[in-house]
């Protein structure tokens, strides 16, 4: 009883636009009050969110993309991939998805990813004719990989909820994110057999492939020190990005494509994304808190182990409802307000807490690009200058395939959990 | 009156953006220090901590103020204006309310560390009511933008558009 008005007190903050964090915070404090418990944790509570070391990648992983997005990487990353794929059937739509797979892997952002490359791949292929659905669907899809394949802001923040280890989750990630940049691709050519309006692009000599590929090398480079050096044990993710921060200053220093005006403007968008992830983070701790004083994730996860006897049943549950609040709901709160409630749940399940984390991702990129809310359509409409609907037309064929990805990780686990512990 | 309140946050929040940058640089002078002149330093990981609850809290307010706190729309955005400047208003309230706890009790706990001496448990030793002190004044900065806010939307004053740089 106590769950479902906590609930719908929630939900009723949320539509009427108090913002995430406040409504979360704002519900914990009171629920705090009612059972007359000093408050005095909220600021502790506040403190206690910022004075983490590891969330500390987050800020620097999106210093890291910004200055990238601003310094025009992604046109010379978009360029160097198409200059080998251009001319095969579907080529820019092949080169649209493996330049986000790249960028994906020096960015924690889905956001950031669809921007960047959004910005040159949609004039190009429209350019070259391609239906317009379909290339607003393909880059709204595209960016969501950008944080499957590590680094993964979304993976930071499961790791510090659920205290797994986010090294674990990074590397889980790469598979999926494999998998899933194959089926675009697939999709790509199967759709070019389909539409003969587009234009195929020529084929670039090898004088321009090689000079666009060194154009791009920085970049890679910068993808393998951010992940190998992860990976290796080298640096802590939260290192990895201040060291990616600072390759990636150099990188535009020496292309001399970012100005002062355009850095000002990364350090300023950086800087407004993390403080709206911290406040969110904050409030969660404190919901959290007082819900767990009401013994509300341990009924829950009861109630879970109690009614669903089965695995499958269980995920097939929650991938149902974080499908129903992806569509309201944008996914990092989606992320601090569940993982909480269901953790507790995994053990019972026997359900390996790092294969969850990437389901749960997955997820995630379905509610980015599931109307009516979904953040990367927004970036794709601000990016296109189109209408919204225009972009929903796209993407129902991404989100198939997305689900397609989950079945297959449910049905094989290995590929998720082979790299992280089995290599 | 309201123009100096988003002027002052604009500020806070500048300086919050390039404090980010800072501690970006702390972090690889700390692997610069521990991989090539190995011998690491006692002081990058707990700096970088403390500026990073400062630089959160300081731009709070700045992200109210351009509204860039996420929120859900779908539904207000359907129901009509004198509703939305209702709810807006609600809105702002629980902001508020809980702003000022934040103030209240995070200026308890800063007098009360004051007044036992306390300090980090590291080798630097640095009083906590130096980072403690962020908490009430990011909220207290965050309950006056609130409040200008509220004003504006009660009013109908227009926001005035953020400005950058």
């Amino acid at each position: 009883m106590t769950t479902v008005l906590i609930l719908l007190a929630l939900l009723l903050l949320l539509f009427i636009r108090v913002p995430v964090a406040f409504a979360l915070g704002g519900l914990g404090l009171f629920l705090l009050w009612l059972k007359d418990i000093n408050v005095v944790m909220v600021p502790q509570a506040l403190y206690s969110t910022a004075d983490s070391f590891v969330l500390l990648a987050v800020p620097l992983f999106l210093l890291m993309s910004n200055i990238l997005l601003k310094g025009g990487v992604g046109k010379d990353l978009f360029n160097a991939v198409q200059s080998w794929v251009g001319h095969w059937p579907g080529g820019l739509g092949v080169a649209t998805i493996l330049s986000c797979a790249m960028f994906s892997a020096i960015s924690g952002s889905s956001v950031a990813t669809a921007a960047t490359i959004a910005t040159v791949a949609i004039p190009e292929m429209i350019k070259r004719g391609y239906s317009r659905p379909f290339v607003l669907g393909l880059l709204a899809a595209g960016g969501t990989l950008g944080i499957l394949i590590p680094p993964s802001i979304p993976m930071i923040l499961y790791g510090v909820i659920t205290e797994e280890s986010i090294v674990s989750l990074f590397m889980a990630g790469v598979g999926p994110g494999l998998l899933l940049t194959g089926l675009f691709v697939c999709y790509c050519l199967i759709y070019s057999l389909f539409d003969k309006n587009y234009k195929a692009s020529p084929k670039a000599s090898w004088s321009e492939r090689v000079s666009s590929s060194v154009r791009a090398l920085p970049t890679l480079i910068l993808a393998v020190v951010v992940i190998g050096g992860i990976y290796l044990g080298i640096f802590t993710p939260t290192e990895s990005a201040g060291i990616g921060f600072a390759l990636s200053l150099v990188i535009v220093l020496i292309l001399r494509t970012l100005s002062w005006e355009k850095l000002k403007l990364a350090v300023m968008e950086s800087m407004v994304t993390t403080i709206t992830i911290f406040l969110i983070i904050a409030g969660a701790k404190i919901f959290g808190k007082a819900i767990t004083l009401y013994r509300i994730p341990q009924d829950i996860s009861m109630a879970i182990t109690t009614n669903i006897g089965e695995p499958w049943l269980f995920v097939l549950v929650v991938c149902a409802v974080l499908l129903i609040m992806g569509f309201f709901l944008e996914s990092i709160s989606m992320l601090l307000i569940m993982v909480p409630v269901l953790h507790p749940a995994l053990g019972p399940m026997m359900l390996d807490p790092i294969w969850f984390g990437v389901l749960f991702v997955v997820m995630i990129e379905c509610a980015l690009i599931s109307p009516p809310v979904g953040m990367n359509l927004f970036v794709i409409q601000a990016v296109a200058k189109v209408e919204l609907g225009e972009v929903v037309k796209g993407v129902w064929p991404f989100i198939l395939m997305m689900f397609g990805t989950v079945v297959a990780i449910y049905l094989f686990p290995d590929i998720v959990l082979y790299i992280p512990f089995k290599l | 009156m309201l123009h100096l309140i988003d002027r002052i946050s604009g500020i806070c929040a500048r300086l919050a953006a390039w404090l980010f940058f800072i501690i970006g640089g702390i972090i690889v002078f700390e692997v610069v220090a521990r991989y090539v002149f190995l011998s690491p330093t006692i002081w990058g990981e707990e700096m970088s901590r403390f500026l990073q609850i400062w630089a959160t809290y300081l731009a709070a307010a700045y992200v109210l103020h351009t509204r860039k706190l996420i929120a859900i729309d779908v539904v207000v955005n359907k129901a009509p204006p004198v509703l939305q400047k209702i709810l807006e208003s609600c809105a702002l309230l629980v902001i508020m309310i809980f702003c000022l706890v934040a103030f209240v009790y995070g200026i308890e706990i800063v007098i009360d560390s004051i007044r036992v001496g306390r300090a980090t448990s590291t080798m630097l030793a640095v009083p906590t009511w130096m980072t403690e002190i962020a908490i009430p004044f990011g909220f207290g900065l965050m309950f006056v933008q609130a409040l200008a806010e509220l004003f504006r939307t009660v009013s109908g004053h227009k926001t005035s558009s953020p400005t950058l740089h």
